[in-house]
């Protein structure tokens, strides 16, 4: 078969998907160096080109990239000069799956996106429908949803924390950081049932309530781990390695970061206030006292700064929540829109029916709604954009990724930089690949 | 005969713009810069659709490049959020919509503007110009449905590699995909691509990490 | 076992096969959700360590076990069929999670339906994720395997009985001295 010899070459490595190849090496070619013009002279050549210029593939399969990323970068001596990078190894075309599976049964997808914090996007994906289909959720569900979402927020960023610093070279941190999500695995298998794709929330509240026992694991966790997360601040703050890995490392100022599209705390790190827990407060978020942590360097360190402290305002939050959690049902009594509770699935002929209906056909939209909502998931604004024809299935179910935005500026922030940098910097922009790669 | 048979479980409701929405942002209340567009192009807005409070602008794809530049220069969204294709896949004219969403960040408000594609002259005007911000997403776009952005400086595809030939998001495609379209690796190392995408459930025998030694091997 | 002479008895095989199969080392191919969970389960709290396989390795010339934890998508299926092909051999196969072993959830145009469509496998998990303790019994599942395996005075690839090798013979020091002992 002649597409073999071209398709598995042994001599290159990296030879197979010859075309895509070819593209990229082309795309790294025309690619114009901007390095050059911001020096101003061209970047200086020596005679024998083989001695100084390389071009380097990164993964995707690398333990530094998070994932599977895929970086094409043009080295000048140490420095990058360009960078091209290739995603879509994990690309699996959830938004046409979406077009095929009912509101309520899209919602286990979600978890398999950002996977380091899978109540977010659970909760991001039922209050997209919610408003989609203009359904009422419960007092009670609104706080116990803030509630998981933060834990969330939590248990990205020690992940990111824990491997960053692995990246960086401290492993210690990485089995501290651990600990602390197993401690989160717990109460999210205490609340679901299941360790991280917890799929808990529901189309206009949630599956269960809250057990006592849960709600005592989460107030413990808030306590004992403010002491631990300063403690890892005592250890990192004014850590010379970690500081001198991370300062004037991938520098955007506000402006390009707007330009750019980053979200999250790479926007907020370049001084850009934009969180959508305030720019358009969503659950009780306007009622709960918390700041919005804010630097204006733009650097990894600055990243680096805003997500720990974040992790310290999301407990703040969390003990709001706990304290003011009020008593009452935790879904929507409508059997148009929402499961009924089990108690009348198992006692009552109608909940029986309702439930069957709701499984088999769900909550259908008015024809030609359209509708946008975002939360704050812990990588950035997390939005879904969704379209009705009126049945069951949405028309069109538009993910807006917070990984896919912030990588994008990711090129453009590693050129310029020494190659040993681009694990701090990927590391510190925090991409999940199953998000960015829908 | 067929329309006596074609009933819904669902009575399909229309979508009622007035109804008030629990949801509904204070952000997305755009009626001034709907105003400003419509002073400054008055042929530009063909439609506004409105719905949970959020306002759908429709703008004709000849201005839609200026519009844009006085959304960022002047209205102040400056920052795009997100922007990508649906397929319509109706029989009347235009097929495809793209739809972008802009942040102004120090009002504080969300606007969202669709654009209409015809299907056999799928060509948008890129914006990558004004929004760096829309370079991935207009490949992404560009991958999914096959809609071109010109002036686009890289217009490759996004996510599925460049051998792959259609455009999934389609509403013809396939959701399991078109077998023989993406080559599964050998089954040996010296072997040749799989084409069949069930090779495991077709062939019989699963392929084995060793080499088993023949029955009977006089050696 | 002599205790009063200090020296025990056993085929090279089971010698090997049991050295083998207590540093077993996985090439973590972290996909996808799953590879968060293969963290846990190289984590602190269910430690893999008590297993002799808490090195992960993530170059495939010094492992000996692949774990593909996530879904497979037709562009990813290369690079991991080339990973594959580059271990040394003897190498075994985890398939961890639904979707490495049938495609799962994701029955969609980008994922493969099973990477055993391309590469082989010695042991399926199921779960979706599999939880820590599913992957250490897979593990184990994989250690019970390599103990009844020939490895090398019978080697697979050359028959039980291949006349042409040489056989072996090993020099063993006992209390009087050393004897040598005949082929295994
Ligand atoms: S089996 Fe489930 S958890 Fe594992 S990769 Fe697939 S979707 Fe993710």
């Amino acid at each position: 078969m002649p597409v073999k010899s071209s398709f598995h070459d042994q001599e290159n490595i990296f030879s197979f998907w010859p075309r895509h190849n070819e593209t990229i090496l082309k795309r790294l070619e025309s690619k114009d160096a901007w390095l050059s013009t911001r020096r101003g002279t061209e970047v200086s050549r020596v005679k024998d080109a083989l001695e100084h210029e390389m071009t380097l593939n990164i993964g995707p399969q690398h333990p530094a990239t998070h994932g599977v990323l895929r970086c094409m970068v043009k080295l000048d001596g140490e420095l990058i000069e360009k960078c091209v990078l290739d995603i879509g190894y994990l690309h699996r075309g959830v938004e046409k799956l979406a077009e095929s599976k009912t509101y309520q049964e899209f919602m286990p997808y979600t978890d398999r996106m950002d996977y380091l914090a899978p109540y977010a996007n659970n909760v991001a994906w039922c209050m997209a429908v919610e408003k989609l289909a203009n359904v009422e959720i419960p007092e009670r569900a609104q706080w116990i949803r803030m509630i998981m979402c933060e834990l969330a927020r939590i248990s990205s960023h020690l992940l990111w924390l824990g491997v960053g610093l692995m990246d960086a070279g401290a492993v210690s941190v990485f089995l501290w950081t651990f600990q602390g999500r197993e401690d989160l695995y717990s109460i999210f298998d205490e609340v679901s049932g299941a360790r991280f794709t917890v799929s808990h929330s529901r189309i206009g509240g949630l599956a269960t309530d809250l057990s006592s026992k849960a709600i005592d694991m989460i107030r413990d966790f808030a306590i004992r781990y403010e002491e631990v997360i300063k403690g890892w601040q005592k250890l990192l703050n004014r850590n010379r390695i970690w500081i001198d890995r991370n300062k004037d490392v991938g520098t955007v100022s506000a402006d390009e970061a707007i330009a750019l599209g980053l979200t999250g705390s790479n926007l907020r790190g370049s001084g850009v206030p934009y969180d959508i827990r305030t720019f358009e407060p969503y659950l009780k978020y306007d009622e709960v006292d918390f700041i919005i942590p804010l630097r204006e360097e733009g650097d990894c360190l600055a990243r680096y700064h805003i997500r720990v402290e974040e992790m310290l305002e999301s407990i703040k939050i969390i003990h709001q929540c706990l304290d003011r959690l009020p008593e009452g049902p935790i879904r929507a009594d409508d059997a148009k829109k929402t499961y009924p509770s089990k108690n009348e699935v198992y006692y009552s002929m109608e909940g029986m029916i309702h439930d069957f209906m709701y499984t088999e056909t769900g909550i259908a939209p008015p024809e030609g709604a359209a509708a946008y909502h975002a939360i704050e998931s812990p990588k950035g604004e997390l939005g879904f954009y969704l379209e009705s024809d009126g049945t069951g299935c949405p028309w069109r179910a538009r993910i807006n990724a917070p990984s896919f935005t912030n990588l994008q500026g990711l090129e453009s922030m590693m050129e310029g930089h020494p190659v040993a940098d681009i694990v701090v910097l990927i590391g510190s922009i925090d991409p999940v690949m199953g998000e960015a790669d829908k | 005969m067929a329309d006596s048979l074609n009933f819904h479980f669902t009575p399909v409701d229309k979508a009622r713009p007035d109804e008030e929405n629990l949801h509904a942002k204070a952000s997305t209340d755009v009626t001034d810069v709907i105003q400003a567009i419509q002073e400054q192009f008055p042929e530009a807005i063909t439609e506004v659709v409105v719905y949970a409070g959020e306002r759908t602008i429709f703008i004709a794809g000849e201005v839609f490049l200026e519009v844009c530049t006085a959304l960022k220069e002047e209205l102040g969204f400056t920052y795009l959020v997100d922007l990508a294709g649906v397929d319509r896949f109706q029989e009347e004219a235009p097929r495809y919509e793209v739809y972008y969403c802009f942040v102004n960040l120090q009002k504080g408000k969300r606007l969202r503007i669709k654009v209409r594609v015809e299907e056999d002259d799928a060509v948008l005007p890129s914006i990558t110009g004004l929004f760096k911000a829309a370079d991935w997403n207009e490949r992404e776009c560009f991958d999914m449905l096959g809609i071109r952005f010109e002036g686009h400086p890289d217009l490759r595809r996004m996510f599925m590699p460049e051998d792959f030939e259609y455009h999934p998001q389609r509403k013809e495609f396939p959701l399991l995909g078109i077998p023989g379209s993406l080559p599964l690796p050998p089954r040996t190392p010296e072997g040749e691509l799989t084409m069949d995408p069930f090779a495991a459930a077709h062939s019989g025998s699963p392929a084995k990490s060793y080499q088993e030694p023949a029955e009977n091997d006089e050696n | 076992m002599d205790s009063a002479t200090g020296y025990l008895t056993t085929t090279v095989d089971a010698v090997v096969n049991w050295a083998r199969s207590n540093s077993l080392m996985p090439m973590p191919m972290g996909l996808a959700c799953c590879a968060i969970e293969m963290m846990a389960f190289g984590g602190p709290k269910y430690d893999v360590g008590r297993f002799g396989s808490e090195a992960m390795r993530f170059s495939p010339r010094q492992a000996d076990l692949m774990i593909v934890a996530g879904w497979c998508s037709y562009k990813m299926a290369h690079a991991i069929r080339r990973v594959w092909d580059q271990m040394a051999d003897p190498k075994w196969c985890i398939a961890m999670g639904a979707c490495a072993s049938s495609g799962g959830m994701h029955r969609c145009y980008g994922v493969v339906q099973g990477i055993d469509n391309f590469m082989p496998v010695d042991v399926y998990i199921p779960g979706c994720p599999p939880r820590p303790e599913a992957v250490i019994h897979a593990l184990m599942d994989i250690q019970e395997k390599v103990r009844n395996e020939y490895s090398i005075a019978k080697d697979y690839a050359s028959g039980p009985k291949k006349s042409a090798v040489e056989p072996m013979n090993l020099e063993i020091l006992t209390s009087d001295g050393r004897t040598t002992v005949g082929g295994v």
